[in-house]
């Protein structure tokens, strides 16, 4: 009896949380799997279901197999170079814990996520210019030509994913110390009395303890950059004159379809594939990281 | 006075100050009004308040907020607010936006008296009524519009003994003259500014104006309401070829190069076809600039924009109100020359302005044979531009195309193919 009202309780306790979850996460995707299958302007009152007649067209469009090749470009590429690199700094962070300077090594590192992102993307966009960029200044100095950072196809894509990994970075660091932190010292210990190295203990303890973290992180990052959005719009925008090529990506074709073009319809069903590609990708994400035995 | 007689007539006096209170604010809240316009022009700030201002005397409970933001964002806000109804009263709107909220019956009927203020002649010609009506009845006040002419730098061109060009052949020939070069050749200050980059709808624009100047448009019509691409024709390859030629044959001007007003303003361009808001923003930024304006070889774009009202009751006539407003010509003269945007109401005298800013001749003084097109007012318009900027884009990116007219016109026609299929989904592709 007392279980059962405990459960009751329970239930009750959790309710207003489920509801409000439902409303603002679930119910949304719900409207977007639907409006996926209308043709809808935004203005009209009509929405005539056609079926997957969006999902056809979406697929022989060549905007959309530009936004979605560019996007996942810039998602693997920000995955790729975040991923390792928060990984070592975080070891490296830890092996300084004790350093008088590692707060200021942790806030450093940080700040970038912390940053507003459009000041931000304007900084960079500064550094990436062509003309009076400081990055085309360096490059010089070693007798490299300027590049057009933001008008080259290639170059403008990377510039994207460097600025996306400066900011994702922060976050991964600071998820990894603590994972770093909470790693059992006694595994350390056992190691170097075996006569480990720090690389090796670095590569054969603490790598595979962080599993758990890695897979986090590597899901975190990238589905935030299959998101990018606002990255783009700043570095390459559709400001009239603006100094830069623009870098189609799924969001920014998805609003581009919405309110410009006025077919929400179809936006919707961009938005579908981009759920249905994240939710694979997570899926993939899981089975590869996951710890064999764990559920 | 005892202490029950001082309780009641603080009581009293406690009574009659919330009611005092209460009265003053049920006066004020029944009195004041407050209006808001919704702009995409930033630069038109100072004009909406100075029509508000103008107001004050007649209407001095009328309060107006003007909020402009950058277009595009401006375009998303409508499509939100006027959906959710949350819009501001006052909207101003291009023609061809304006269509897809008229087709929907979104925005309001202007009273008797505005419909037959801009129906006559006397007050705006045939083409601005067009532009403010949908189906036959006027919804919106032709406010301004965007009307392209050349800008040229004057210092650099008496410095190479040259005229403005007067045909398209002439502009290549002028700016390979005028560009300047580092010592590899590069290009520093560019000849001809053209709009290379940036994406969204304004590069195809652009293209359209100098494709009109070698003959053509980029959307035909059958006369019948429907449309079809015409980027494949003849004036479409010699449009994308001057582009390219500039590019990658004379190099007068890079993708990377500052552009646009900017760029003239900072005299890193020696000339640019753009709307004469320019010279409203050169007085603002580069006061001491030596330029000039000419008129373009065939003729112009005009872009007409109109300011429209949602709603209705107290608030719409309010509104309707402050948009008649707008319409007084000392407003009007007010507006270009201050802003620099091209009031479209007829029998205004500029005079004074263009004999302060002679650039502003080009626009309003022009040949009898010079000739005018517009985007049409179709729904998917934009749609069209942002497809084929994205194509024209990737063209402007590509040396290898420069001098090869088979492959120019293969861009064309994918360019064709793509916007007669946005055509086609909208039933507006012509047989």
């Amino acid at each position: 009896m007392l279980k059962r009202r405990r459960w009751i309780f329970s239930l009750v306790a959790i309710l207003p949380v489920l509801a409000i979850f439902a409303y603002v996460r679930v119910y949304p995707i719900g409207e977007i799997l639907r409006l996926s299958l209308h043709k809808w302007d935004i203005l009209s009152r009509e929405k005539p279901f056609i079926g997957l007649a969006n999902f056809q067209e979406l697929f022989g469009d060549s905007l959309f197999r530009t936004a979605l090749f560019n996007t996942s470009i810039i998602a693997f590429g920000v995955l790729i170079i975040t991923l390792p690199l928060a990984l070592v700094l975080a070891a490296l962070i830890h092996h300084r814990t004790r350093s008088r300077f590692a707060s200021f090594y942790e806030t450093t590192i940080f700040i970038p996520h912390v940053v507003s992102l459009v000041p931000a993307a304007m900084a960079w966009k500064w550094i990436f210019d062509a003309r009076l960029g400081p990055l085309n200044a360096v490059l010089s100095v070693f007798g490299i030509p300027p590049q057009a950072w933001l008008f080259d196809p290639v170059l403008s894509i990377v510039s994207i994913i460097v600025l996306c990994s400066w900011q994702a970075l922060g976050f991964a660091v600071l998820i990894y110390l603590v994972g770093f932190k909470n790693l059992p010292k006694s595994l350390f210990e056992a190691s170097k009395l075996d006569g480990a190295s720090g690389i090796q203990q670095f590569w054969f303890v603490a790598v595979p303890l962080l599993k758990p973290i890695t897979l986090y992180v590597s899901v975190a990052t990238l589905v935030s950059a299959f998101n990018v959005y606002a990255q783009v719009y700043v570095l390459a925008s559709d400001a009239q004159g603006a100094p830069g090529r623009q870098v189609r990506v799924l969001v920014l074709d998805m609003l581009e379809n919405t309110f410009r073009n006025y077919r929400v319809g179809y936006a919707a069903s961009e938005a579908v594939v981009l759920l249905v590609i994240v939710l694979i990708l997570t899926a993939i994400q899981f089975s590869l990281l996951r710890e064999k035995g764990t559920r | 006075m005892t202490r029950s007689t001082t309780l009641t007539a603080f009581r009293t006096a406690l009574a009659g100050t919330a009611l005092s209170f209460g009265l003053v604010a049920g006066m004020a809240s029944a009195s004041a009004q407050t209006i808001t316009v919704w702009s995409g022009y930033p630069e038109l700030v100072p004009f909406y308040q100075h029509v508000a201002e103008s107001m004050r005397e007649e209407f001095p409970d009328l309060r107006v907020e003007v909020n402009a933001i950058a277009l595009r964002e401006h375009e998303r806000r409508v499509a939100l607010g006027i959906t959710s109804g949350q819009s501001a009263e006052v909207l101003e709107l291009a023609t061809s936006i304006a269509a897809r909220y008229l087709e929907n019956g979104l925005l309001a009927t202007p009273p008797e008296d505005v419909q037959g203020f801009v129906a006559d002649p006397a007050n705006f010609g045939e083409f601005f009524v067009n532009s403010a009506s949908y189906d036959g009845t006027v919804y919106g006040m032709p406010l301004f519009r965007g009307q392209s002419a050349l800008y040229y730098n004057t210092e650099m061109f008496e410095a190479a003994g040259l005229e403005p060009p007067t045909t398209m052949e002439e502009f290549d020939t002028v700016a390979e003259a005028l560009t300047q070069r580092d010592g590899s050749g590069n290009p520093t200050v560019s000849g001809w500014s053209m709009r290379l980059s940036g994406g969204g709808s304004g590069i195809t624009e652009k293209f359209g104006i100098n494709m009109f100047q070698h003959g053509g448009e980029i959307l035909e019509s059958d006369g019948n309401g429907k449309w079809r691409a015409n980027f494949a024709s003849d004036a479409g390859l010699a449009t994308l070829k001057q582009y390219l030629h500039n590019l990658f044959v004379t190099n007068t001007v890079t993708v990377q190069m500052p552009a646009d007003a900017e760029a003239f303003e900072r005299e890193q361009t020696a000339m640019f076809i753009r709307e004469s808001w320019v010279i409203g923003d050169i007085a603002a930024k580069a006061p001491d600039l030596p330029y000039a304006t000419s008129t373009l070889p065939r003729g112009s774009i005009v872009n007409p924009v109109q300011l429209y009202v949602v709603g209705e009751g107290e608030q719409a006539d309010a509104a309707w109100q402050y948009v008649m407003a707008t319409q007084e010509p000392e407003n009007l003269v007010w507006l270009l020359d201050n802003v620099g945007w091209l009031p479209n109401r007829s029998n205004l005298d500029f005079s004074e302005v263009i004999a302060e800013k002679p650039g502003f001749e080009a626009f309003v003084a022009y040949p009898d044979t010079y000739e005018f097109f517009s985007m049409p007012a179709i729904g998917p318009i934009d749609e069209v531009l942002t497809r084929a900027a994205a194509s024209l884009e990737q063209a402007f990116a590509n040396p290898s195309i420069a001098e090869d007219d088979a492959a120019i016109m293969a861009v064309l026609e994918t360019i064709d193919n793509d916007v007669n299929a946005i055509l086609a989904r909208e039933g507006l592709l012509a047989e």
